[in-house]
């Protein structure tokens, strides 16, 4: 989900509606397909297999480990990790801060950014996307918008709001604001002519045609938006709270390494991934829900 | 006016009579890995033998198995009963005996129309300076010349069929595997390339198989017509259309085969 | 709708847009000390920072996002095409890969600094981190949707293996190649400021801080500008080399329309 920053857009240049999928079955290649027995093994070896690999992983890492083939304080052990996630959770680290804490310090600064740029986001590019020359004027600067690395604003969104929170939370939607807009007013842009031909035919109002027939067609590059931006603000959030603070994810990570505390960095890590896991789950299980029309065919 | 000869198939083998066959299927069956086996049996005990130079079509609602049978053929899928040879000799994958065209042209969309034909050639090693002489003459068979250069997504739906019946021509395989070649075509477009292959047909003999869901194609183009039925795939008849080419499509003759397919595949 | 009329509009829009900034700047209603209007960014630039200087920055940062998009770009292809290609590698490595792909690169950089200290090695590897993902992400996806008959056809015509995969497989996902490729090479530079912000003596993303530490925001403003246009411009060109040398059918197809000539 973090795997793009800026830009998500096709090799013409263009945004490009959906990520990249990241789950979906394997492809069986056509060589496999001559060996009898393949089928019945299939199912097997896409489950197996990768639960296999990384239990190798894992088992390897921690053995060698153990067996002091690399320095555990600076490559912690699985084991290590987890006890230190449960000391992060009962003590804290800084001493009071608990996991949970610096968890719901980096939502609530997500959420707030995200929110803000959807509702900024939503209404002005379905706005700019229904009139072509608007899109093209504002094409170059939001394309160049979206290139200026949102972390090089820190200095200024410290000048401008503060240290608190609301230079953070600018951060995010400054970062979320682009990606989701250059979604909308494509979603806007690219409703099917024919579609709007035939809901005028249907003696369809203006008002009617903006909700349900231009803002539904557009509704999935908007939550390609959506989910973008998530993984963007994620990705700013982490690196704002590197920066300036004291709590929150980033901070507990950044603090630890000042306390060459290895162990509690991937502590932190393992945190932030399984947020960002959870969150991208959830975003597409809503989407499946929403939108169920708009399901890829396989 | 003679009636269409049909012949009732059931245990027999559907034969191509005398001529000497080129391609034997012998007792085929495949099974697709399926919840439910009975529907993954896409092919369930067909034999057949197609002769030398012969144009067979098989026909059938979707489903029913041909194009499975086709892709046995090619090597591209193993049956899993049963025997496919080649002047006598097994299938044992795909190979450039067999030339292959397919609904979706399938040409290769970073290269132009002339090197899609090239290919091939390259496979094989063939100097270039020969290579281009050979395109260049299939180029003129399908009558693209001009279009050389052009990608393939620069040309008509009609066009990259020709090419990608040019390409499947240049390693001059003595089979010609053809899976619904016009099926994504206009009816006008259709009617024209059904000329240009029996004229490309007559021009270079070949051994053609031809998958098609149009009656009035395959009465046009075969001179055996094998008809499939579904769940599971099987031949149900085959009619041999004994009619000298070209083949009127407005006539009786033809409408009388058209009426005994139809009630063939219903 | 032609290309011109388009071009025209760009140009209207970004002029529009700056002259209402200077306009609101020589207005006072924007407080020089916050936001410095676009020329006091220019008049100030050219007073703080030499050209040298800039060059050094620019070169810097071009380095490190080079070294690490070089390294994760071959392995992202590689493991890419190798995952789709090879049923057992792609099960092997989806696991692992699955699992590493929520964390932004960002969050790596404590650890890189602890691994490999403060110097280049920290912000090499975390730049190759960030861009991995794209690249190795995008070529899969390319690699799943290759059109079976095309790899049919070839193989009727006698390839299969290595030649098949290199002669078909690959060229026809270079288009998505292409697209992992300029998302990773976005996202390096964004994960690059974030390095150069926390540990570094010198690039865009330092020269940010320095100007910051001495209050001259002007610079600071203009730090920023640059590592925008230094992301666009070399995307550009990056972008550019492909259309031009490699996927020439590419471009051709999707401006011709595919609808494509009529038949005679």
């Amino acid at each position: 989900m973090s795997d793009t920053l800026g830009t998500g857009s096709g090799p013409d240049g263009k945004a490009k509606a959906t990520v990249a999928p990241g789950q979906g079955e394997c492809r069986p290649s056509i060589e496999a397909e001559r060996q009898p027995g393949w089928a019945v093994s299939r199912h097997l070896r896409q489950t197996g297999l990768p639960l296999l690999s990384v239990a190798v992983i894992l088992a390897f890492w921690e053995g060698a480990a153990q067996l002091g083939l690399f320095d555990a304080s600076t490559i912690p052990p699985p084991s290590r990790v987890l006890s230190t996630v449960w000391e992060l959770q009962t003590l804290g680290f800084p001493r009071g801060s608990s996991l949970l804490t610096h968890m719901g310090s980096t939502l609530g600064r997500v959420a707030a950014g995200y929110a803000l740029a959807a509702v900024l986001g939503i209404p002005l590019g379905m706005l700019i996307g229904r009139s072509l020359r608007a899109s093209r004027m504002v094409l170059p600067i939001v394309t160049f918008a979206r290139s200026v690395a949102t972390l090089s604003l820190l200095p200024l969104a410290v000048l401008w709001f503060g240290v608190g929170e609301e230079s953070k939370v600018f951060l995010i939607t400054y970062g979320c604001f682009w990606v989701l807009l250059t979604n909308v007013i494509d979603g806007a842009k690219n409703v099917d002519p024919a579609l709007i031909r035939a809901a005028l035919m249907l003696d369809t109002s203006p008002r009617a045609m903006f909700y349900r027939v231009i803002l539904p067609s557009a509704l999935p590059y908007i939550f390609s938006g959506l989910r973008l931006a998530l993984g963007l603000g994620f990705m700013v959030i982490v690196g704002v709270e590197l920066i300036g603070t004291s709590i929150g994810l980033g901070a507990l990570i950044s603090q630890a390494r000042t306390f060459y505390r290895m162990d509690l960095v991937f502590a932190g890590m393992v945190a932030i991934a399984l947020f960002g896991l959870l969150i991208a789950l959830g975003l597409s299980w809503l989407e499946r829900l929403l939108l169920p029309w708009a399901r890829e065919s396989k | 006016m003679q009636s269409p000869r049909v012949e009732r198939v059931t245990e027999a083998v559907a034969n191509a009579g005398s001529a000497r066959p080129k391609i034997e299927i012998l007792q085929v069956s495949k099974q697709f890995p399926a919840e439910d086996p009975a529907r993954g049996l896409a092919v369930s005990n067909v034999s057949l033998t197609v002769g030398q130079n012969e144009f067979v079509s098989l026909l059938g609602r979707s489903g029913c198995g041909k194009t499975t049978l086709l892709n046995m053929i090619a090597g591209l899928v193993a049956p899993t009963q049963g025997q496919i040879a080649i002047d006598g000799k097994p299938v044992r994958g795909p190979g450039p005996d067999r030339g292959m065209v397919f609904q979706s042209s399938a040409l290769f969309p970073w290269l132009t129309a002339i090197d899609n034909i090239e290919f091939g050639l390259v496979n094989r090693g063939v100097p270039k300076v020969e290579r281009r002489r050979h395109a260049q003459d299939l180029i003129s068979l399908v009558q693209l010349s001009g279009f050389e250069s052009k990608y393939p997504r620069e040309l008509s739906g009609g066009m990259q069929q020709r090419v990608a019946i040019a390409r499947a021509l240049a390693l001059d395989p003595e089979i010609l595997l053809m899976d619904e070649p016009f099926g994504a075509l206009d009816e006008l477009t259709r009617a024209e390339m059904q000329d240009e292959l029996l004229a490309i047909w007559q021009k270079r003999t070949k051994t053609v198989v031809f998958v098609t869901h149009s009656i009035s194609e395959a009465i046009f183009l075969s001179d055996r017509v094998i008809v499939m039925s579904p769940h599971p795939g099987r031949i149900r008849e085959q009619i041999v259309i004994d009619v000298p080419r070209p083949r009127q499509r407005a006539s009786v003759q033809f409408a009388q085969f058209y009426e005994t397919i139809q009630r063939a595949i219903e | 709708m032609n290309r011109r009329l388009a071009s025209l509009d760009s140009w209207l829009g970004v002029t529009i847009f700056l002259a209402v900034w200077q306009a609101l700047s020589a207005l006072g209603l924007l407080d020089p000390r916050i936001i410095p209007s676009p020329i006091a960014v220019v008049a100030g630039t050219a007073s703080h920072l030499t050209l040298a200087q800039f060059l050094g920055d620019v070169e810097a940062s071009l380095f490190r996002v080079m070294a690490g998009f070089l390294i994760a770009s071959v392995l992202g292809v590689v493991l890419g095409v190798a995952s789709g290609w090879y049923p057992l590698v792609g099960d092997l490595l989806r696991a692992p890969i699955d699992l590493l792909r929520p964390i932004p690169p960002l969050a790596w950089i404590p650890a890189a600094l602890i691994w490999f200290g403060l110097g280049e090695p920290s912000k090499v590897f975390v730049i190759s981190l960030g861009a991995f993902f794209p690249a190795f992400t995008n070529t899969l996806a390319g690699m799943r949707k290759i059109d079976r008959d095309i790899l049919n056809a070839a193989r009727m015509m006698g390839l299969s293996g290595w030649r098949l995969l290199y002669r078909v497989a690959v060229p026809a996902i270079e288009p998505d190649i292409l697209t992992g490729l300029r998302i990773a090479w976005s996202l390096s530079f964004g994960v690059l400021v974030a390095a150069e912000l926390i540990a570094s003596q010198s690039g865009l993303g330092n020269l940010i801080v320095r100007a910051r530490e001495l209050g001259q925001i002007d610079l600071v403003v203009f730090g920023i500008l640059a590592i925008g246009i230094t992301t666009l411009l070399t995307d550009f060109i990056i972008a550019q080399f492909f259309f031009r040398f490699r996927l020439r059918w590419y471009v051709k197809a999707t401006t011709a329309g595919l609808a494509g000539t009529r038949e005679r």
